[in-house]
């Protein structure tokens, strides 16, 4: 398959060390009246191996920000590369193949099919892709997710944490690109939200996976190498490695 | 409450309107059905009044029993010169002398038209000049017969045969066929046939001669003066012809018969059609109650929310029904429109078949909107019941929580309750079947019907391992997998949804191999019992008026390559108490041209007053040879007879035969409806047939046909039975077809946020097409693999039931049933066509989105 090639090259350091770009994003909704820009003309890189947050009040732009990333809407205008494919460019069906083949997702809930096991669920990428999974990999994905004997449960036989490691798993299954997670932790008691934490920061750490993740949880961020601001539609602030209380400064600085 | 139920009706419209649907067609079968018949009964009832609006009284031959409306006219014949008499009556200002046989008459391209044998009668009737204004018909063009060279024929016939006024027509009477002048065209009141029959008119003596006998007629008809009723001139003329063998009737009885006969042959057919619109509508109230039971289960959080806000556990039930009602109301309504259009279709599917209905306008009556609305409610208010009462159970604190939606199944009580409604229909269809109960009908109909909500409450039990094996087919593939799975996790709504195919499939098995059976035995019948070589058909059946002359049958005889030929009798007889056909056949050609299994006796040696019986009546009215046997005859009154003979091939000639004599004697119509032959040894079959075929051409409306050829015709008849019947079925499969896409629909809706997971982790639109294709195939397939092995069973069962009928061998059509389970795939991956549409269509962020 064609999609090999494309990770092999994008493996290649030389080639690239963006994963993932967005140029003078805008994104409208509505019109007249009801008119929302929603993005407002953002242009951000997010490096190869890097864990980059996005924090934000609502309505600030974040989500849309990660949903046009991520391939599951369209800009108004600007452009998104992922592996320097601009999206803009693609349909509906070679953009669920990026989705399947170079993405990750985490979202806040509703995360795993319920008629699938917990094995199921994690391979369902390569099974929709029709490939063959590499049980090496999977071994060792479950193993360092703490899953292994979860494997032939269904998703309401899980807990909460267990589920999100399982969506973690699928997530990783295909070797992507990127991962979006979207407010991961939304959902979880603050124990199994930092195991999810830990977890995100290994994969980042020691398999140099590069994961974009929305929150609004300051301590969630702090996790990250980046944190990207947003108000209005606009990035507003960029804090390296933060810690909790910058991030905090921070927020109550833009909130004035 | 009731802007929370509108409320609801209108945030789900979808949903409800195609449960709406469901209710609208079954409403509409049977509005149409009501609305057809109602206005047919309406013209014919007006066409009979103006049949006698100038005829005071009749004067005909007493019957000493009523042979029943599937009947033709089965009296004895009256003398004709009784005219003078009644002429002398005081009073009488005019007379009609009524003459009615059998005569059909030969198109111009030289084929007989209408067909006696599977369609309406070909009638010959006299025209009694002088006495044109008591006359039934109107001249359309030219003028009444007047000398034994001419008739009259009536438009429907003339349009069919393309004869015109100045024609020569060929006319088949129980004489010689011969040719006429056509001098008028007639018109029946209003209508350009009675009921589509053919009528040709002679004249009086003409019409003695070729219909009846020289100096012999039907009836007499009497016109009165102004101011004698028909009361008074009816007994007048009982006192002065003073003769026990006849009757006076006024023209209001006989004007009442003839109505009477129109309504219960139209019963027959009323009955026929709102079965299946019965079962439709059963149909329909599965997917009701489907429909309910998701949406309750679906609005779980609401319901709660409500019952939590203060609203009482009536009031949340009452919101639901109300629903329902709703519901109910609008698809009845609109059915009701459409059954009016439907009763169109009916007018003109009949005309089709040659049963041309005068043109006027449909009659709605009060009673057909009345029943249209109540059934319509009724159908939706019983379904929603149970749903409706869970959700008045739906504890408020669930508005709180995140509950699972459809709850678990109660797996004791659900098979105890399911195996009781299927014992008690099993045992409800038995007793109909075998126990000889007075209208066993309703027995087999309420077993059905029991047996089929047994299915249905036991369903959800085995509606999981079954779609496990049955989507194991489906489980290679990647999308398989899921489709399977999503068809199994939720075993209720499954297994609702399949339960209505399974009737409709259960059904189409039913009578597959009921027909199927039918056809078996019957070839089975011909093999074992048929000698002859060759049959002569088409002219008409037994009990019938139209038939051979007996000269065809004289003229096979005379062939030299014809060994022995002989024709068939029927007539109307009443032996201990019951009525029915007998044939009549002539002894001495019996043995040549049937194996009738003979057990006691010597049908050969059969006198004028002997009669043959099957052994069945022999054993059920312990009756044996040189017993005497009373027979009832319509023209002659009860004669005895003595057994001579006792046969078994019950399934060829019925209970009772009698000699060809016999027949003479007492039958009102002379003629056979079918003649055999055999063919002299050392004759060829090509050889025999040309010789035979020969003869033939003198009698348009004859089909020569061999053992083989007469095997298929008998086949094709039940085929085309078969084929309406499928029809008719096809609605209550497209309303459980609607369900399942229904049902697909509300669970698309229901795993919105699951199938957007699945689309933006990387499931292609067309993956996401196979998965809801693959669940609904699999729910139908589910339906239909219940729907066989229920209908095999039943047929089996009904095939048993009727072994004493003819129908002795079971055969299950396996291939027309394989092709039910191929048209089942089908369907499913057309029931899926919308609900896929739909969530290929979801707006992947939307369904994501926890907001």
């Amino acid at each position: 398959m064609t999609t090999s090639v494309v990770r092999d090259e994008a493996r290649e350091p030389v080639a690239s060390h963006t994963a993932a770009r967005i140029v003078d994003g805008v994104k409208i909704y509505g019109e007249g009246a009801t008119l929302v820009r929603a993005l407002d003309g953002v242009t951000a890189d997010f490096a190869t191996g890097e864990f980059c947050a996005v924090m934000g009040p609502s309505g600030s732009g974040k989500s849309t920000l990660l949903h046009c990333l991520a391939g599951l809407d369209h800009l108004t205008s600007g452009q998104v590369l992922i592996d320097d494919v601009d999206l803009s460019r693609l349909n509906d069906k070679a953009m669920t193949l990026i989705r399947r083949d170079r993405l990750g997702f985490v979202f806040q809930s509703f995360n795993l099919v319920p008629t699938l096991t917990a094995e199921e669920n994690i391979l369902l990428p390569l099974t929709l892709a029709g490939r063959k999974p590499d049980r090496g990999w999977f071994e060792a994905l479950v193993t360092s997710l703490g899953i292994g004997d979860r494997l032939r449960h269904r998703p309401s036989e899980l807990s909460g944490g267990q589920q999100q490691r399982v969506a973690m798993g699928r997530a990783l299954i295909t070797r992507p690109a990127l991962i979006f997670a979207d407010e991961p932790t939304g959902n979880l008691d603050s124990r199994a939200a930092n195991d999810l934490l830990e977890q995100m920061r290994a994969t980042v750490d020691e398999l140099g996976q590069t994961v974009v993740m929305v929150t609004h949880d300051a301590h969630g961020a702090s996790y990250a190498d980046r944190l990207l601001f947003l108000a209005d539609g606009q990035v507003v602030e960029e804090l390296h490695a933060p810690d909790k209380d910058t991030i905090l400064d921070t927020i109550r600085k833009l909130g004035d | 409450m009731w802007r929370v139920t509108l409320r609801g009706l209108f945030a789900h419209k979808v949903r409800y309107a195609l449960t709406a649907l469901a209710v609208l067609l079954g409403v509409a079968f049977m509005a149409g059905t009501f609305v057809f018949t109602d206005t047919i009964k309406h013209t014919f009832d007006g066409l009979f009044n103006d049949v006698y609006r100038n005829t005071s009284a009749v004067v005909r031959a007493k019957q000493p029993f009523t042979p029943g409306a599937n009947f033709s006219n089965q009296r004895r014949l009256i003398d004709a010169d009784l005219v003078t008499k009644v002429w002398q009556v005081p009073g009488v200002t005019d007379i009609s002398v009524g003459v009615e046989g059998y005569a059909q008459l030969v198109g111009r391209d030289g084929d007989a038209i209408g067909n006696p044998a599977a369609g309406a009668p070909t009638l010959g009737e006299a025209w009694t000049s002088g006495a044109d204004r008591m006359e039934p018909y109107r001249f359309a063009e030219g003028r009444p017969p007047r000398t034994h060279n001419e008739v009259a024929i009536d438009k429907h016939s003339a349009d069919v045969g393309n004869l015109e006024v100045g024609d020569r027509v060929t006319v088949l009477t129980k004489r010689q066929p011969r040719e006429y002048t056509i001098t008028g065209i007639v018109r029946w009141g209003t209508a350009d046939s009675p009921l589509g029959a053919s009528i040709t008119l002679f004249d009086l003596a003409t019409a003695e001669r070729v219909l009846a006998e020289p100096g012999r007629a039907d009836e007499i008809d009497v016109a009165a003066a102004p101011g004698v009723s028909q009361e008074q001139m009816a007994d007048r003329l009982r006192a002065a012809l003073a003769n026990p063998r006849l009757e006076v009737v006024t023209a209001t009885k006989v004007t009442q018969e003839g109505q009477t006969s129109i309504h219960q042959a139209l019963a027959f057919f009323d009955a026929f059609l709102l079965v299946f619109a019965g079962i439709a509508l059963f149909v329909g109230s599965f997917l009701i109650f489907n429909t309910f039971s998701i949406v309750v289960a679906q609005r779980m959080r609401e319901l709660a929310l409500l019952r939590a806000v203060g609203a009482s556990r009536a009031q949340v039930i009452v919101s639901v029904l109300g629903e329902s009602l709703l519901v109910g109301l609008v698809a009845s309504a609109v059915g009701l429109g459409v059954g009016v259009g439907l009763a169109v279709g009916l007018k003109a599917l009949l005309a089709a078949f040659g049963f041309a209905i005068p043109s006027s306008g449909l009659l709605v009556t009060f009673r057909t909107v009345l029943a249209s609305i109540v059934v319509g409610v009724t159908i939706s208010l019983a379904a929603a019941l149970m749903p409706a009462w869970k959700a008045g159970r739906i504890a408020p604190v669930a508005a709180m929580r995140d509950v699972e939606v459809g709850g678990e199944t109660r797996k004791v009580r659900r098979s105890v309750c399911g195996a009781a409604l299927l014992a008690v229909g099993a045992g409800l269809l038995l007793v109909g079947l075998f126990a000889g109960v007075p209208h066993p009908m309703t027995y087999v109909g309420a077993g059905a019907a029991t047996f089929f909500v047994g299915i249905a409450v036991a369903g959800p039990l085995i509606a999981r391992p079954l779609c496990r094996v049955i989507g194991a087919p489906l489980s290679w593939r990647r999308t398989g997998r899921l489709a399977r799975n999503n068809a199994m996790r939720n075993p209720k709504r499954t297994a609702a949804s399949a339960a209505a195919l399974t009737i409709g499939v259960a059904l189409v098995a039913v009578i597959s191999v009921m027909a199927a059976s039918t056809k078996s035995s019957i070839a089975s019948v011909v093999d074992s019992s048929m000698r002859a070589d060759f049959v002569v058909t088409g002219a008409g059946q037994p009990g019938g008026m139209s038939g051979f002359s007996p000269t065809l049958a004289r003229r096979l005889e005379a062939l030299p390559e014809v060994a022995s030929a002989t024709g068939i009798r029927s007539g109307a007889v009443r032996i201990s108490g019951s009525t029915s056909v007998v044939l009549a056949v002539d002894p001495r050609h019996v043995d040549d041209l049937f194996d009738i299994d003979l057990r006691q006796g010597d049908l050969t040696e059969m006198g004028s007053t002997g009669i043959a019986i099957s052994q069945q009546i022999a054993d059920a009215d312990h009756l044996g040879l040189g017993d005497r046997l009373p027979v009832a005859f319509t023209t002659s009154g009860t004669h005895d007879f003595t057994v001579q003979a006792i046969y078994g091939a019950r399934s060829l000639a019925g209970d009772y035969v009698l000699p060809v004599a016999a027949a003479r004697r007492h039958f009102r119509s002379q003629l056979d409806f079918q003649v055999y032959a055999r063919l002299a040894p050392g004759v060829a079959a090509a050889t025999g047939r040309s010789a035979i075929d020969q003869v033939l051409s003198g009698y348009p409306n004859a089909t020569l046909m061999d053992r083989t050829e007469y095997k298929h015709a008998q086949e094709a008849q039940i085929d085309q039975l078969l084929g309406l019947m499928y029809g008719l079925l096809g609605l209550a499969l497209l309303i459980a077809l609607i369900g399942i896409a229904n049902t697909l629909a509300l669970s698309i809706y229901e795993r919105t946020h699951e199938l957007g997971l699945l689309r933006a982790v990387g499931m292609t639109r067309r993956q996401l097409r196979a998965v809801v294709r693959g669940e609904s195939v699999v729910i139908a397939l589910l339906g239909t693999v219940q729907g066989l092995v229920a209908g095999v069973l039943l047929g089996w069962a009904v095939v048993t039931a009727l072994e004493s009928q003819g129908v002795t061998r079971l055969s299950v059509p396996v291939s027309q049933l394989a092709i039910v389970g191929v048209l089942a795939v089908l369907a499913g991956v057309v029931a899926a066509a919308a609900p896929a549409r739909r969530a290929t269509h979801l707006d992947v962020l939307r369904a994501i989105s926890h907001h």
